[in-house]
């Protein structure tokens, strides 16, 4: 051995052992060597990355990733590049995932609780206590007869994990399974089942698009594949190559978001009247004679009531404007019309979804290349929890308030920071007389549950994804473990499978899967044997494995395939609003309307314990480690509010307080809170910090769909002082202001100017 | 023992402002040197960025950048390499918002390289601006300097919660208390990429083999990364819109980052600028500017703007 070889393997040692120790100290993987790296595993070499492709969790959207891992630690997510959805970009949240994983507020272990319900006070137990005791419950109680008292409240999945939840309580013997997230785009689906016939999520091909008319949908920070819609965003803009016309971009919002700071034109429409909106456009369409399909004279008859002067009253816009977006909506090919949270949370939120589906129908962009492309049926058939009504919350609260429900599991998903107070969800919990959660952190919801079992995040757990939407075509991804378990967690699924055995019986026969992993794999074959795209992939099932871990997941080849769906004037009949949405409060008392939006770096909530998103200045405010209320200069000046000023937003359900930030770009009749902080646990990061908007919002399920009606009620304000510069309640933005001053930082062409010069060939 | 100067007619002779002026000639040279190997660039289309900031989050990840808190951000202590600067213009209804990413320009002729003291920032082969760790003695010089303001310093030695500091990179140092850092077009990727490139028996890094972290998390495709020596890069073919500018392109620094511009409406000329933005201008007194009462300016687009004072 030459003298310079000897010094790099002592080189190597040294850093081999120190990780080595480090690793054993906090993981202790089975089979941990002082020396992990004397024979080191097949895919590590010290100092050369090896990607994992995975799915990523952060929100519902399902992105395509590759963690980078390096001496077995998750170092940096990117984007798959081969994954049809996102295309190798990834969000921000997305990024973020790391700080999840290597969180310092994680459960470590198995956990009782020793303090009160809520209180977040536990004792460690062993995993073999953990599991019994729950096992014990769940068995006393459908020893009783009861079974059908066993409630799960979980994530939204749609992969094998939630069709094996689904088995587990179907052989459990109960039918309370609901799948709870805050935004499920619940109302959009249910208008695509009316309109269009089916509750998928349809792809909004905005690529290849040229007029996006968006009813507040925020696709640039939150919106349902924010990241694959972006990608499409990027590509209408300056995409396509030379010939290829700029697409244009017209936003409907009272309050204007990231995606509306884009827009060429943001219309901001009183809060609530977005749908008379659509469907005067839509009556102007069919009047001034644009609309080429069948069915003409009913769909006018339909559409009278909509007058535009009346309309144009009632949603604050000119009616040119509207007869302006009519011409270029129906006039420009191929055009789109989405409609986002914003539009759906009002009350009656289904009938803005519907009207944006029959301007997309009047416009002829239903089937289109550039429009609403309807995605084939999925891969992995959703089961009965993906029916709407069986997702409904309400059918927990009222069954435990009525003293139906006897035990409880909370999987992955915090319905107590996320459900209005006013929908007593917390009294429903307390009346349940055990409570169990499968928690990464001890939320809200996990501090209310009597044993905590910790889970895997999705870096360390296997797992899959059937995209919703999917992109003209069905996208799955497969998730597996990019790590080993950084503390004493186990797999989701791996629980699921230990609780039924524990129980003995039948239900321990139905799951001999050993571990949620061969379960996933024997699925996979039954997928790929009864999928002839699959099949034709790949040779042999290993084969078409391989693949499926190397590439991330499975897609087809092809192009999408349109397929042409009519908007019938009967089924739309009976959702059309009759008028604008009514809101909670009398304007004497409350004279604002009061709008929540999910944040760009927190969503749901979920990603406030992440530094990095903490630290991420809000995309429109710049603000950090906070939350605000966004005010319209006016009115502010009216309320004698500055910026940064602590106020207090009341509303019939509750008030709370924090600063102030004056925002130009919101209706001076609305302010807006970004929903998202506000916890009262959930790590050291992220508690007690700003305040939750959802706290002080009237509980208002829509019976049909079961979306919450979040933009749904009117606020006060009120000036309270001024919390100390830099302390906790405090408005820190990272940027000192927004204005140029004149120095034109950001040059622009008008759109005149650049029809001119064109895109360039790249 | 001192050698003999060689004599120069004093009419020759150069005053010393002219020597100084020839020096930086020669320094401003684009490259310095003779001709840079490789002239990384960045071309930013803002009409395809829609201000999501994946950039910026992508940024903290791959080059361990620290998080400060609340009160260190509110003085200005934001570690952020790169930031996304967002302009509000105009009053309701009539509001207009623009954003701009802003990292290291990577400028040939970079103002923080003349006044550093120790040599710590420096011009590479690539047509980098690099900043050296070990060489910084924290002068606070480059970020005086630097008209863009993407310098930033470690007032403190910053710590990760265990285990989140399993997350950071062997590829990239972590800082110290003292030391000056800023965006390095992340370094250690180009080098992979050439290793790669060098490892394939290839001599250089083909057009789109390397990106940025900020580059690679970009979902619309704003940020474009490459070889500006490569006339097929597509840098080099965005290089030529008509769209592009350099940020401050009237300084004359040089930048390597390109923006080309967003296609947007101007706001109508007459509209009251002043009036709109009048309440949040209090913050900005309290952030030491004159804002309130400052004179107004008449900017390019001939509406009337206030100056800050900054």
């Amino acid at each position: 051995m030459k003298r310079r070889d000897f010094l790099k393997y002592i080189g190597a040692g040294v850093v081999g052992t120190g990780a080595g120790l480090a690793a054993a100290k906090i993981a202790s993987p089975p089979g941990a060597k002082l020396i992990p790296y004397l024979i080191p595993p097949k895919d590590m070499i010290p100092g050369v990355a090896t990607w994992y492709a995975s799915v990523c969790r952060q929100c519902g959207a399902g992105c395509g990733i590759l963690v980078k891992v390096l001496e077995g630690r998750a170092k940096k997510v990117e984007g798959n590049p081969l994954h049809p959805v996102n295309k190798g970009g990834l969000c921000a949240r997305g990024q973020s995932g790391l700080q999840a994983l290597y969180n310092p507020d994680r459960i470590v272990g198995p956990m009782k609780r020793s303090g009160d319900r809520g209180s977040g006070r536990y004792t460690p137990i062993s995993w073999d206590e953990a599991l019994k005791t729950v096992a014990g419950k769940l068995k006393g109680l459908s020893d009783d007869g009861n079974a059908d008292k066993l409630w799960l409240v979980s994530s939204s999945e749609r992969g094998h994990l939630g069709k094996l939840a689904e088995e587990f309580m179907s052989a459990y013997g109960s039918k309370n399974h609901i799948e709870y997230d805050l935004f499920q785009n619940k109302n959009l689906k249910y208008a695509g089942g009316v309109t269009v016939g089916t509750e998928d999520v349809p792809f909004y091909d905005i690529e290849n698009t040229k007029y996006l008319l968006s009813f507040g949908a925020d696709f640039a920070s939150t919106w349902l594949s924010p990241v694959g819609l972006s990608h499409g965003y990027g590509q209408m803009r300056q995409g396509g190559g030379k010939k290829s016309k700029r697409g244009v971009l017209v936003q409907v919002e009272p309050r204007m978001s990231l995606t509306g700071a884009n827009a060429d034109k943001w219309v901001p429409a009183r809060p609530g009247s977005e749908a008379i909106l659509a469907l005067a456009i839509a009556r102007e369409i069919l009047a001034k004679g644009y609309y080429r399909g069948s069915n003409a004279g009913a769909w006018k008859t339909l559409l009278a009531p909509y007058k535009l002067a009346s309309a144009s009253k009632a949603t604050d816009v000119a009616a040119e404007t509207i007869s302006k977006i009519a011409y270029d909506l129906a006039k420009t090919t191929p055009s789109l019309v989405i409609g986002g949270d914003a539009l759906s949370s009002y009350k009656d939120g289904i009938s803005g979804q519907v009207a944006v589906n029959i301007l997309n129908h009047l416009a002829g962009n239903i089937g289109r290349k550039g429009g609403v492309l309807i995605n084939p049926e999925r891969l992995l058939k959703a089961g009965k929890r993906a029916i709407l009504k069986n997702q409904k919350m309400t059918r927990f609260i009222d069954a435990s308030l009525a003293g139906n429900a006897k035990a409880l599991i909370i999987d992955n998903t915090n319905p107590v920071f996320t459900i209005p107070k006013s929908s007593k969800i917390m009294q429903a919990i307390r009346e349940v007389s055990f409570v169990v959660s499968f928690a990464t952190f001890i939320d809200e919801s996990s501090a209310m549950s009597d044993i905590i079992l910790p889970t895997n995040t999705f870096y360390e757990d296997w797992g899959d994804d059937f995209t919703e939407p999917g992109v003209g075509m069905g996208v799955a991804t497969i998730m597996q473990p990019a790590v080993a378990p950084v503390f004493k967690t186990k797999s989701r699924g791996d629980i699921y499978i230990a609780l039924a055995k524990a129980q003995g019986g039948k239900l321990a026969d139905k799951f001999d899967h050993g571990t949620f992993n061969k379960y996933l794999k024997k699925s996979w074959k039954k997928l790929y044997n009864s999928n002839k795209a699959m099949a034709n992939s790949a040779l042999t099932f290993t084969d078409f494995w391989n693949r499926l871990l190397e590439n991330g997941g499975w897609w087809p080849k092809s192009t999408p395939r349109t397929r042409t769906r009519n908007v019938s004037v009967a089924s739309v009949k009976n959702y059309l609003p009759k008028a604008a949405a009514k809101f909670e409060g009398d304007k004497s008392s409350y004279p604002l309307n009061l709008l929540v939006y999910p944040s760009t770096g927190m969503y749901d909530g979920r990603g406030a314990n992440s530094p990095w998103l903490q630290e991420f200045p809000d995309t429109m405010t710049a603000v950090v480690w906070g939350s605000w209320v966004e005010i319209n200069p006016k009115t502010a000046e009216k309320l004698k509010i500055k910026e940064g000023d602590t106020v207090s937003v009341s509303t019939p359900s509750g008030s709370i307080e924090l600063p102030a930030h004056i925002y130009a770009a919101i209706r001076p009749d609305t302010i807006a809170i970004p929903i998202g902080q506000g916890h009262t646990q959930y790590g050291r990061i992220a508690k007690d910090r700003g305040a939750n908007p959802l706290e002080i919002l009237p509980f208002i399920e829509d019976k049909k769909s079961g979306e919450l009606a979040l933009n749904s009620t009117r606020a006060s304000l009120s000036r309270k002082g001024r919390a100390k510069k830099g302390s906790d309640d405090s408005l820190v933005r990272a940027a000192a202001n927004n204005f140029e001053y004149g120095r034109d930082y950001t040059k622009i062409i008008s759109p005149a100017e650049f029809a001119k010069i064109g895109k360039e060939d790249v | 023992m001192s050698k003999k100067t060689k004599y120069i007619d004093p009419a020759d002779r150069k005053t010393i402002p002219e020597r100084i002026k020839d020096q930086l000639a020669a320094y401003r040279v684009p490259g310095y040197y003779e001709k840079f190997d490789y002239h990384w660039t960045m071309v930013i289309d803002l009409d395809r960025c829609n201000g999501c900031g994946s950039c910026t989050t992508a940024c903290y990840a791959e080059n361990n950048l620290p998080v400060v808190g609340k009160s260190e951000v509110g003085i200005g202590r934001h570690m952020g390499w790169l930031r996304l600067e967002r302009y509000v213009e105009g009053e309701y209804p009539d509001v207009k918002v623009r954003f701009l990413p802003v990292m290291c320009q990577h400028c040939d002729s970079a103002p923080c390289e003349l006044g550093c003291p120790v040599y710590a920032t420096y011009h590479n082969q690539d047509g980098l601006n690099v900043q050296v760790y070990n060489r910084c003695v924290g002068t606070y010089t480059c970020a005086t300097y630097c008209p863009y303001d993407v310098r930033r310093f470690n007032w403190y030695t910053y710590k990760w919660d265990t285990p989140l500091e399993q997350q950071l990179s062997p590829e990239v140092t972590i800082r110290e208390m003292g030391i000056m850092e800023k965006c390095s077009f992340c370094i250690q990727r180009i080098r992979g990429a050439k290793d790669t490139a060098k490892d394939d028996g290839r001599r250089r890094v083909k057009d789109g083999e390397v990106s940025p972290a900020c580059g690679q998390s970009c979902p619309t495709g704003a940020i474009s990364f490459g070889d500006l020596n490569d006339p097929k890069s597509r840098v080099s073919i965005l290089a030529k819109s008509k769209r592009r500018y350099n940020l401050l392109g009237d300084l004359n620094t040089r930048p390597s980052v390109i923006y080309l511009r967003r296609v947007q409406e101007p706001l109508h000329a007459s509209a009251g600028h002043e009036t709109g933005m009048a309440a949040a201008h209090n913050t900005i007194a309290e952030h030491g500017s004159t804002a309130d009462t400052a004179h107004a300016i008449k900017d390019t687009h001939g509406k009337k703007t206030q100056d800050g004072g900054h």
